[in-house]
C-alpha cells in the first residue's frame, strides 16, 4: 500500500532546504516564537499525566496529603501490581479492546460506504438524504424507546448493543464526504472510461487517496468506542461484560460520591479505592488508546495527491 | 481487503453476541435439588459479585444458586426503571429508600405479607416492628427492611492539639470559645483555621450547627413538624459561619472543597481543624503523621449550646430494602432465600465468617482475623437482605477493629456522643411520597443557598426569599406530607 | 491564486442526459448507501416516536399508551420558570464566547504546527497536545482548582510576585467564564487540530512551490494556499458547531461550577439537572431536549444557507 502513497519530489525538498538557510530575521523570530509556544503548550498538556504517574507511584499517605507533584514520594510499585492482578480490571480491558477493534472496523466500513454516494452531487435526492442524516445528529427518540428497541432485538446485555447503533456516525461521515468532495472529479471520470464501477472506484482510487482522513476517522471511532461508558452503563448489567471506561468511571464515582452519603453506609466508604490506585487505573485505562495516534500519524503525510493526479 | 475485514468483523460480531448471551446462564452446582437458580440485582459495589466469597457462602449455606447483576454507580435509578419497566427477569432486588418508594408506588413490587407469613419465620424474628413500618405502603409490606449497623456517630471535629498547646489554647467547648481559638490560630500560625467540604448539607452542618440547635432535618414544634431551614436557629448558625468566613477563619475555598480536598488540607498542615469521619481516619491521620511527625490530632468534644447542653445528630432508619418484583418467576423461593439468610447461624457466618477462620472473640467482642477477614468478607454487606437487628451492631464492629486508628476514632466518637444523640422524628416513617419526590433537589437548593449565605454571595437579609423559594419548589408540599404521617403515627 | 480543488457546491449541475447514462452506476451508489440507511432507520428513526414524551405526562411503567397527553405544559414549565431568562442568557453568552475564542484556535494551532520544520518535534508535539482530551472534566476541574487556588496556587503566586492581590477565579462571577473558556480551549484544541491536519494533505504541494516561485512569503502562502485549501473543512466544522451551541457545555460546567458563580454560569443543562435531581421527570427533560434540538437544527439550517449564499459552499 505504501507504493501508492507518493512522496514529494526530492528536488523540491532540496530547494526548500536552500531557502531555509536564507531565511529573513522576521521568519527566524517567528520560528523561535512558534517553537517556544509549542514547547510550553506541550508541557502544560503533559504535566497532568506526569502528576498522575507520580501519584500512582507514591505512597498513599503522601498522595492523601497532596504532597506529590511531578516526582513520586516514597516510591512503590504495589499499585500497578494491584491493578494488573485485578481480574475485573483485566476483564474490562479485554472487553474494551474487543469492542474498540470490532466497533472501529465496522463503523469505518459503513460510514465510508455511506459517505461516498453522498459526496456525489449528481446523486438524485442527495440534499434530502443528507438532511435525513443530519437530523439524527440533533433529534433522538431518547433513552427509553431506544432501550425498548434494544430489548426487543435481544441486544440488551450483549456487546453488539454497544457498537451496532453507533455504526453510522454522521459527524464522521460528513468529514469523509467532505474529503471525497475535495478529490478531483477527473479521477472518477478517467476510471469510468476504463469501465470501472463505483465500488471499484471507491476501493481502488478513493480509499488509497483518502488515507489521512480514514486514519483520522478511524482514530475518532477508536476513541469513541474506547471512551464510551454511557451505553455500557445502560445496556450492560453483567459485571463480566463491562468495558474499561465504565469500570474506571465507577471506581472514581464510588470514591467521591459514596463519601457524601457515607453516614448511612459506612461499609462502602471503608471500601473506596486509595487515590494512588485511582491514578494508576486512570493511566492504565488511557495509555492503550493514546498509542493509536502515533501509529496513525504516518498517514498524515503532506501531499498524498501529488503524482497520482494528472489533470 | 476491506471486504474481507468486513466479513470477518461481521462474523466476529455475531459470535460475540451469541457468546455474550451464553455467558449469562451460569451453571452453578446444586443440580438435582428442587431449588431453582435465582437472579438478584444488587447495588453498585467495586467487585465482581459472582466471584466474591460472600456469594459462594450464600449458595453453600442456603442451597440456592444465585446469579448477581449490579446497578451502575451513576444513573442507578434510571437504569433500575428501564430494567423493571422491561421486566428483566430478577427474583430479588436490593433497593435504596427512594428506589423502593418509586417501585412500590407504581405497583411493580410484590406484596410480601402472605409470603413472609408462610415462608419467613426467621425474617419475622430478626426484624423489629418499627423497622417493618418503614417497609409498608398502604398497610402492605413491600420489602424486607435493612436498618444497618445500629445508631452510631460517624463524624466529629478534629483539631491539631499540638498547635493548641503551642499557643496555650484550651480545647473549645462552645461556639464563642471556638471563635477565639480559630482567631488565635489564624493570627499566630497563618494556616486555614477551619476547613470543610461542600459535598452535602450534612458536611456543612455537624458539631457547630448542633451548638446552635440545628441537628435533625425535622423539628417538632408543638406537635407540628418544621423543616430545619424554616427555624430561626438555622439563620443564627449561618450568621456565625458567615462571620467566620468573612474573617478568614473558615476556608475561603469552602465552595470548591471536595471531601478529599478537605482531608488533604488537614493532612498536610494547611488547616488546623475539620470534621473527620471515623472511616476516613486511618488514611488522613496516617498522612498527617507522615507529613509532620510532631502532629498530634485530637477530637474536639461536641460543642455546647447557650444553655451548656451538647447534642449530636445520628442518622438512622432503613437504608436498604430487599424486594421481589411482581413479575418474578420464583417468588416463593426468593422469600425462602431471604428467610434462610436471616436464620441466626447463617446470618452470623455471612456477616463475620467462621470463628477461628475469619474472626475471634475476646472479652465478648468480635475481632477480625486479618487478612482472611478482609479478603473474604470485605463486600459481605452488599449481599445483605435485612439484618439480625439484635446482634448485627455487635458483629459489625468487627469491621472497625481491623485497624487500630479506625477502632480508636470510632470508639472515642461513640464515647463522646453517649447520652447526647438525637434522631430524626421521621427516620422510621414509611416512604412518604411528597418527601421522596422533593428531597434530593431541595437538598441541592439548601446546600447551594447555605454556601451563598456563608460566603456572603447573598446577604442574610435575603434568607426569607430563600425559604419562600424552597417552599415553592416542593418544600411546602414535603412539609405537608411529613406532618400527615407524623400526626397519624402519634394516634 | 485560487484553490484548485473542485467542490460540490461549485460543480456544474449534471444534465438530464448524463443522469440517464449513469443510471446503472447510480443504482450502485444507492446500494452503497443501503447499510448506512438501514442502521439509521433501525436505530435512530424507529425510536424517534420518543419525542412525543415531551407532550405527555410520561410514566415509564405506564408506557407511551398509558400516559396522558398534556400538550405544551412541559414547555410552559421551562419557559415560565423564574430563572429561565437568566439561564438562557448564560447559555447563549457562554456558547458565543467559546465560539469566538475557541473555534479559530485549532485552525491556528494546526497551521502553526504545519510550520514546524523539525518533523520529529512536530509529531511529538501533536501527540502531546491532544492528551487532555482524554481527561475527564472532573479531573481537569481538580487540576485547575489547584492551579488557580488562592492558597498557594501557581497562578496566584505568580500574580503575587507582581504585587497583584490573589484572585478567586472559581468564586468570582467576573472571572469564572474566563476559566470555562480557557480550560475548554486547553482540553480540546489539540484534539480538534487533527481534522485540520488531515485536511492539509489534500493541498497540492505544487501550489506551495508555485507560491514560492512568485516570491510569496510565509504569511502569503498561509493566506492564499493553506487557508483556502482547508476552508471546506472549516466551513463544515463551523456549521456543525452551530448545532451544538445549546448543549455542549453542560458536562464541563457541572464539574466546575459552584453556587457562588451560578449567576454567570448556570446554563439550561445544569439548571434542568439540578431541578430534576431525584425526580423521574422524563417528560420535562425530553421537552427541554426537544427545545434545544429545534434551535440547534434551525442554526444548522441557517448556517448552511448563509454559507451557501456567501461562501458558495455548504454541507448540502
Amino acid at each position: 500500500m505504501d507504493s501508492l502513497t507518493p512522496r514529494m519530489p526530492t528536488s523540491a525538498q532540496a530547494k526548500r532546504r536552500r531557502r531555509d538557510i536564507r531565511r529573513s530575521w522576521p521568519e527566524k523570530l517567528f520560528d523561535v516564537c512558534n517553537y517556544t509556544l509549542f514547547v510550553l503548550l506541550g508541557l502544560s498538556t503533559l504535566l497532568p499525566f506526569v502528576n498522575l504517574l507520580a501519584k500512582s507511584l507514591s505512597s498513599e499517605a503522601a498522595v492523601v496529603a497532596g504532597r506529590v507533584n511531578l516526582l513520586p514520594i516514597d516510591l512503590q510499585l504495589g499499585t500497578y501490581r494491584y491493578v494488573l492482578e485485578d481480574d475485573a480490571f483485566m476483564g474490562a480491558l479485554r472487553v474494551s479492546l474487543l469492542l474498540t477493534v470490532l466497533g472501529t472496523a465496522l463503523s469505518l466500513l459503513v460510514t465510508t460506504l455511506t459517505a461516498y454516494p453522498l459526496s456525489k452531487p449528481r446523486l438524485a435526492g442527495r440534499k434530502w438524504l443528507l438532511l435525513i442524516f443530519i437530523f439524527t445528529m440533533l433529534f433522538s427518540g431518547g433513552l427509553i424507546p431506544t432501550y425498548l428497541l434494544m430489548h426487543n432485538l435481544h441486544l440488551v446485555n450483549t456487546l453488539p448493543a454497544l457498537f451496532l447503533p453507533s455504526m453510522v456516525n454522521v459527524f464522521n461521515m460528513l468529514v469523509i464526504k467532505n474529503y471525497f468532495e475535495g478529490l478531483p472529479d477527473s479521477l472518477e471520470e478517467s476510471a469510468k472510461l476504463d469501465g470501472a464501477g463505483h465500488i471499484r472506484i471507491l476501493l481502488s482510487i478513493y480509499l488509497p487517496l483518502s488515507l489521512p482522513v480514514l486514519a483520522t476517522i478511524a482514530l475518532f471511532f477508536a476513541v469513541f468506542f474506547w471512551n464510551d461508558y454511557f451505553n455500557a452503563m445502560i445496556y450492560i448489567s453483567t459485571p463480566s461484560l463491562k468495558p474499561l471506561q465504565l469500570f474506571l468511571k465507577e471506581l472514581l464515582v464510588s470514591s467521591s460520591d459514596f463519601l457524601r452519603n457515607a453516614t448511612l453506609n459506612p461499609d462502602q466508604a471503608l471500601n473506596t479505592a486509595p487515590q494512588s490506585i485511582q491514578a494508576a487505573s486512570i493511566l492504565l485505562a488511557t495509555v492503550p488508546i493514546l498509542l493509536v495516534y502515533p501509529f496513525l500519524q504516518k498517514y498524515f503525510v503532506k501531499g498524498v495527491l501529488v503524482g497520482s493526479v494528472k489533470e | 481487503m476491506i471486504r474481507k475485514i468486513a466479513a470477518i468483523s461481521l462474523a466476529g460480531a455475531l459470535t460475540l453476541s451469541l457468546a455474550a448471551c451464553g455467558g449469562n446462564s451460569g451453571n452453578e452446582g446444586g443440580s438435582g435439588s428442587d431449588k431453582p437458580e435465582l437472579k438478584m440485582l444488587l447495588q453498585y459495589g467495586r467487585f465482581d459479585p459472582n466471584e466474591d466469597y460472600a456469594a459462594k457462602a450464600i449458595s453453600r449455606l442456603t442451597g440456592y444458586p444465585v446469579q448477581y447483576d449490579m446497578l451502575p454507580a451513576e444513573e442507578a435509578d434510571q437504569k433500575l426503571n428501564l430494567l423493571v419497566a422491561n421486566k428483566e427477569p430478577y427474583d430479588l432486588m436490593k433497593l435504596s429508600a427512594p428506589q423502593f418508594y418509586n417501585l412500590a408506588s407504581t405497583g411493580a413490587l410484590e406484596p410480601l405479607d402472605d409470603l413472609i407469613e408462610k415462608n419467613g419465620p426467621d425474617i419475622k424474628k430478626a426484624i423489629s416492628g418499627v423497622a417493618w413500618e418503614s417497609a409498608k405502603l398502604n398497610g402492605k409490606i413491600y420489602g424486607v427492611p435493612e436498618t444497618g449497623s445500629g445508631i452510631a456517630i460517624s463524624e466529629e471535629l478534629v483539631v491539631r492539639q499540638d498547635w493548641l498547646d503551642e499557643l496555650g489554647l484550651k480545647m473549645p467547648t462552645n461556639p464563642d470559645e471556638l471563635y477565639t481559638v480559630l482567631k488565635t490560630i489564624k493570627e499566630k500560625k497563618n494556616v486555614i483555621p477551619l476547613t470543610a467540604s461542600k459535598d452535602a448539607v450534612s458536611a456543612l452542618l455537624g458539631d457547630i450547627a448542633a451548638a446552635f440547635g440545628v441537628t435533625t432535618d425535622w423539628v417538632d414544634q408543638d406537635g407540628t413538624l418544621v423543616h430545619q431551614v424554616e427555624t430561626p436557629q438555622m439563620k443564627e448558625y449561618l450568621a456565625y459561619m458567615n462571620k467566620l468566613y468573612a474573617e478568614g477563619l473558615l476556608d475561603t475555598e469552602l465552595p470548591l472543597n471536595t471531601a478529599a480536598k478537605m482531608m488533604e488540607k488537614f493532612a498536610n498542615g494547611q488547616a488546623a481543624m475539620f470534621k473527620i469521619a471515623w472511616y476516613n481516619a486511618p488514611s488522613t491521620i496516617k498522612a498527617l503523621e507522615k507529613s509532620d511527625p510532631n502532629a498530634k490530632p485530637a477530637l474536639v468534644p461536641f460543642l455546647k449550646d447557650m444553655n451548656g447542653k451538647a447534642t449530636v445528630y445520628a442518622a438512622s432508619g432503613t437504608t436498604w430494602y430487599a424486594v421481589v418484583p411482581k413479575y418474578a418467576k420464583h417468588k416463593e423461593d426468593a422469600v425462602k432465600l431471604l428467610n434462610a439468610k436471616l436464620s441466626p447461624d447463617i446470618f452470623k457466618e455471612l456477616a463475620i465468617g467462621q470463628e477461628g477462620v475469619h474472626h475471634e472473640v475476646k472479652d465478648g467482642k468480635y475481632y477480625p482475623i486479618l487478612p482472611k477477614f478482609t479478603d473474604d468478607l470485605n463486600n459481605a454487606s452488599n449481599y445483605m437482605t435485612g439484618v439480625d437487628e439484635t446482634n448485627y451492631p455487635n458483629y459489625w464492629q468487627a469491621r472497625v477493629r481491623k485497624d487500630p486508628t479506625l477502632q480508636s476514632y470510632f470508639e472515642q466518637m461513640q464515647a463522646n456522643a453517649e447520652g447526647l444523640i438525637v434522631t430524626d422524628p421521621i427516620a422510621l416513617a414509611p416512604p412518604i411520597p411528597q418527601v421522596a419526590e422533593n428531597k434530593l433537589n431541595l437538598l441541592q437548593l439548601q446546600i447551594d443557598e447555605m454556601l451563598n449565605f456563608i460566603t456572603g454571595t447573598e446577604p442574610l437579609s435575603d434568607y426569607d426569599k430563600f425559604v419562600a423559594k424552597w417552599k415553592e419548589q416542593g418544600g411546602a408540599e414535603m412539609t405537608e406530607g411529613a406532618n400527615e404521617w407524623y400526626k397519624s403515627s402519634k394516634k | 491564486m485560487t484553490n484548485r480543488n473542485p467542490h460540490s457546491a461549485t460543480a456544474p449541475q449534471p444534465s438530464r442526459r448524463s443522469v440517464c447514462k449513469n443510471i446503472r452506476a447510480d443504482r450502485e451508489l444507492y446500494l452503497l448507501l443501503l447499510p448506512g440507511i438501514a442502521v439509521l432507520l433501525l436505530f435512530k428513526y424507529t425510536p424517534m416516536y420518543g419525542v412525543l414524551i415531551a407532550f405527555k405526562d410520561y410514566s415509564i411503567f405506564d408506557g407511551m399508551g398509558g400516559s396522558p397527553w398534556v400538550g405544551m405544559d412541559n414547555f410552559r414549565k421551562l419557559f415560565e420558570s423564574d430563572d429561565f431568562l437568566l439561564v438562557l442568557r448564560n447559555t447563549v453568552e457562554i456558547s458565543l464566547l467559546k465560539l469566538v475564542f475557541l473555534f479559530p484556535l485549532p485552525i491556528i494551532a494546526a497551521i502553526l504546527l504545519n510550520e514546524l520544520r523539525q518533523l520529529a518535534f512536530r509529531k511529538a508535539v501533536q501527540t502531546v497536545i491532544y492528551l487532555p482530551h482524554f481527561l475527564s472534566w472532573i479531573i481537569i476541574s481538580g487540576l485547575f482548582i489547584d492551579l488557580l487556588s488562592i492558597n498557594g496556587g501557581l497562578v496566584n503566586k505568580l500574580l503575587g510576585s507582581f504585587g497583584i492581590e490573589p484572585i478567586p477565579f472559581f468564586l468570582s462571577n467576573a472571572y469564572f467564564r474566563g476559566v470555562l473558556v480557557t480550560t475548554a480551549g486547553w482540553k480540546e484544541t489539540g484534539w480538534s487540530t487533527i481534522v485540520y491536519l488531515a485536511a492539509f494533505s489534500t493541498i497540492d504541494p505544487g501550489l506551495y512551490e508555485a507560491a514560492r516561485m512568485d516570491g510569496a512569503g510565509r504569511w502569503k502562502r498561509i493566506w492564499h494556499v493553506t487557508l483556502p485549501g482547508i476552508s471546506p473543512v472549516i466551513v463544515l466544522m463551523l456549521i456543525l458547531r452551530l448545532g451544538s451551541m445549546f448543549t455542549g457545555d453542560t458536562e464541563q460546567i457541572l464539574a466546575m461550577y459552584n453556587s457562588t458563580v451560578y449567576k454567570s454560569s448556570d446554563i439550561i443543562g445544569t439548571y434542568v439537572y439540578r431541578m430534576g435531581l431525584g425526580k423521574q421527570e422524563y417528560s420535562f427533560t425530553t421537552a427541554v431536549g426537544l427545545f434545544e434540538s429545534v434551535i440547534g437544527f434551525a442554526l444548522i439550517l441557517s448556517g448552511n444557507y448563509l454559507s451557501r449564499k456567501y461562501l458558495r459552499r455548504g454541507i448540502w
